[in-house]
């Protein structure tokens, strides 16, 4: 097998239009999840969520692409005959939402092919592409594919991009679930209620170890283990004794030959759903018994981005091995119930070099990424 | 070089339900598909069939039959298969639905039974709960018009060794006048279990590989589209 180098990265997110400013933020605890201007949520319980700032309305267009170009502006270039993945969850949803109110949109602009056919062009690539559904687990199935890919030498090169949009159908929808905390998401907290939303994107460029070094290529980290696992159980309440999540976290621990006492820290998925924490407090407890590793989630400082949540969170955990230090979980005061893990409200030191992403999500879809820091 | 070997098909199209070893044609075109229900699939009550949009239905039906046909609906334990689906439009067709629910201003709250289903692998979900699958789950979209993206990605992920078993297939419903314009040559919902290792006694309907140019090739022949792919599985078994 190749070793998979990520070697460039990129994020938006409600904290900033990059990642250096998403990642100053997180570390001071600070929260882009705010009262919606994006469209009316005065008939919804909750009215929080966290956005993308001023992107500019795009006539009949989507706000997709817009954050895209925020996302790739400055992007380095592509080694030729690079692939292109992508992954979300509802792509270009605003446009469904402007033809059903009789607003100028067009509708050839839905499928997500059409994004696929724009990033492609934008970026000068040769490969069309393919995008990645798997709920909010969208992300981290894309990063594993584009590995194995790697991995097995059918790809040199792979461009990740992840992306979703915070939009009144997605929202409303959580809210009908009544899956919306009102006063914001407290991920692994007692008290917490309920998810928030949010939206925004990541570019990660991936290479072989080989192909980087030919280049001179310097890289981040690597992308050492993947695995993704269905629970089977539920469509949308995730298996209380984590199943699925044990299984995808150890195909990828079985993939990178490590063992739990080597991951050094674990950026969760961490909603901040009652259900959803408690059965990733289980699987955790399942696979590294009492040990207290240090977890956070970002998510009650961006939301909950969707499809481009792994995205972003590979980003970020990539910085927090390189910073050695795993940010805080905005949100959270009081750990919750049989936590066996060490969630903070303020920066934790990492010592070790592996971190475990996971994501879970509707369909019973878990998704872990096993990420190796460089070496200072 | 030969490939995972096709154990089973299933369908659910314009022409109705159908499974590789009862047909004797195959054609998946852009017509209309009429409602599925319950005993077109299940002989049994099913409580959740009854809840599901039709672009649910559909894939769940495919899905059903391509294990049925492989000998594989049966089960007692859980089984690390994997489900794939390429899609061009997706649940597009629930997303209205939905939606329609959301619109109207002062009224009540919209469905929650159908947002959980607007996102296009929940019926995967249904599927991996059904039926006891508990490989990688997911949707893939491309820009091709030959429907084999998922079988694509399946047969990547047999070769890397990810599992032994994909369920694969494609999943298309028209739109609708609600939303013209987004064209779907291949509707319907169309499933083949592929296995690294045959390990039922019926024979299958060949092996398939992919070409080092991305092709898939049955029995070493190179295939444009689905259609052509199930009409030469089904050639080969008759």
């Amino acid at each position: 097998m190749n070793e998979v180098r990520i070697t460039a990265t990129a994020s938006v997110t409600g904290l900033g239009p990059d990642l250096d400013t998403t990642w100053k933020r997180l570390l001071a605890g600070e929260t882009a999840i705010r009262p919606i201007r994006r469209f009316d949520a005065g008939r919804y319980p909750a009215r929080n969520a966290s956005w993308v700032g001023e992107l500019e309305p795009g006539g009949d267009r989507s706000l997709l692409y817009p954050l895209l170009e925020r996302l790739l502006d400055g992007f380095g270039p592509l080694p030729r005959g690079c692939r292109l993945v992508t992954a979300t969850t509802k792509g270009c949803i605003d446009i469904l939402e402007r033809v059903r109110k009789g607003l100028p949109g067009d509708p050839s602009g839905i499928p997500v092919s059409a994004t696929l056919e724009w990033l492609a062009s934008r970026l000068g690539l040769d490969d069309p592409g393919v995008n990645i559904s798997a709920a909010c687990a969208s992300s981290t199935i894309a990063v594993g594919r584009a590995a194995a890919m790697i991995g097995s030498g059918d790809a040199d090169a792979v461009l990740v991009v992840c992306m979703d949009l915070l939009s009144e159908f997605v929202f409303s929808g959580f809210s009908s679930l009544q899956a919306l905390d009102p006063a914001g998401c407290r991920p692994f907290d007692r008290h917490r209620n309920g998810l928030s939303l949010g939206e925004g994107g990541a570019a990660l460029l991936m290479m072989s170890e080989e192909t980087a070094r030919r280049k001179g290529i310097p890289g981040i980290g690597s992308v050492v283990g993947w695995g993704a696992a269905n629970d089977a159980t539920h469509v949308t309440a995730p298996a209380r004794d984590g199943c699925g999540l044990v299984q995808a976290v150890r195909r990828a621990m079985a993939r990178a030959s490590i063992g739990p006492d080597e991951i050094a820290a674990i950026n969760a998925h961490g909603t901040g759903t009652v259900y959803n924490d408690a059965m990733e407090s289980t699987a955790f407890g399942a696979v590294f018994g009492s040990r207290r590793i240090p977890l956070n989630s970002i998510k009650g400082a961006i939301g909950h981005t969707l499809g481009a949540a792994g995205g972003i969170e590979i980003a970020v955990g990539l910085r927090s091995l390189a910073e050695r230090t795993l940010p805080p979980t905005a949100g959270f005061r009081e750990p919750m119930e049989n936590c066996p893990f060490s969630v903070g409200p303020v920066p934790q030191p990492i010592a070790g070099n592996y971190l475990l992403c996971t994501n879970s999500g509707f369909g019973g879809i878990n998704a872990a990424l096993l990420l190796k820091g460089d070496p200072r | 070089m030969t490939g995972p070997v096709v154990a089973g098909i299933g369908w659910f199209t314009a022409q109705g339900p159908g499974r590789g070893r009862e047909a004797r044609e195959f054609s998946m075109t852009s017509g209309p598909i009429r409602p599925v229900i319950r005993e077109d699939v299940f002989p049994e009550p099913n409580l959740r069939f009854g809840r599901l949009p039709q672009y649910s239905r559909v894939g769940l039906a495919a899905v059903a039959f391509a294990l049925r046909d492989a000998g594989m609906e049966l089960w007692k334990t859980k089984r690390p298969a994997g489900i794939v689906a390429s899609t061009r439009a997706g649940c597009l067709a629930t997303d209205i639905e939905y939606y329609d629910t959301v619109l109207p201003e002062n009224g009540g709250p919209p469905s929650p039974n159908l947002f959980s289903s607007t996102l296009p692998t929940c019926f995967l979900g249904e599927a991996a709960i059904l039926f006891g699958l508990t490989g990688p789950t997911f949707i893939v979209n491309d820009g091709a018009g030959d429907a084999m993206c998922g079988v694509r990605t399946a047969l990547e992920t047999l070769s890397w060794g990810e599992t032994d078993t994909m369920v694969a297939g494609h999943i298309d419903l028209p739109p609708g006048p609600a939303v013209p314009g987004i064209p779907t040559p291949h509707a319907g919902g169309l499933f083949l279990v592929l296995e690294n290792a045959r390990s039922s006694t019926a024979p299958g309907y060949g092996s398939l590989d992919l070409s080092p140019d991305g092709a898939v090739r049955h029995d070493g022949v190179a295939i444009d589209c689905l259609d052509e792919l199930i009409r030469a599985c089904i050639g080969r078994s008759s």
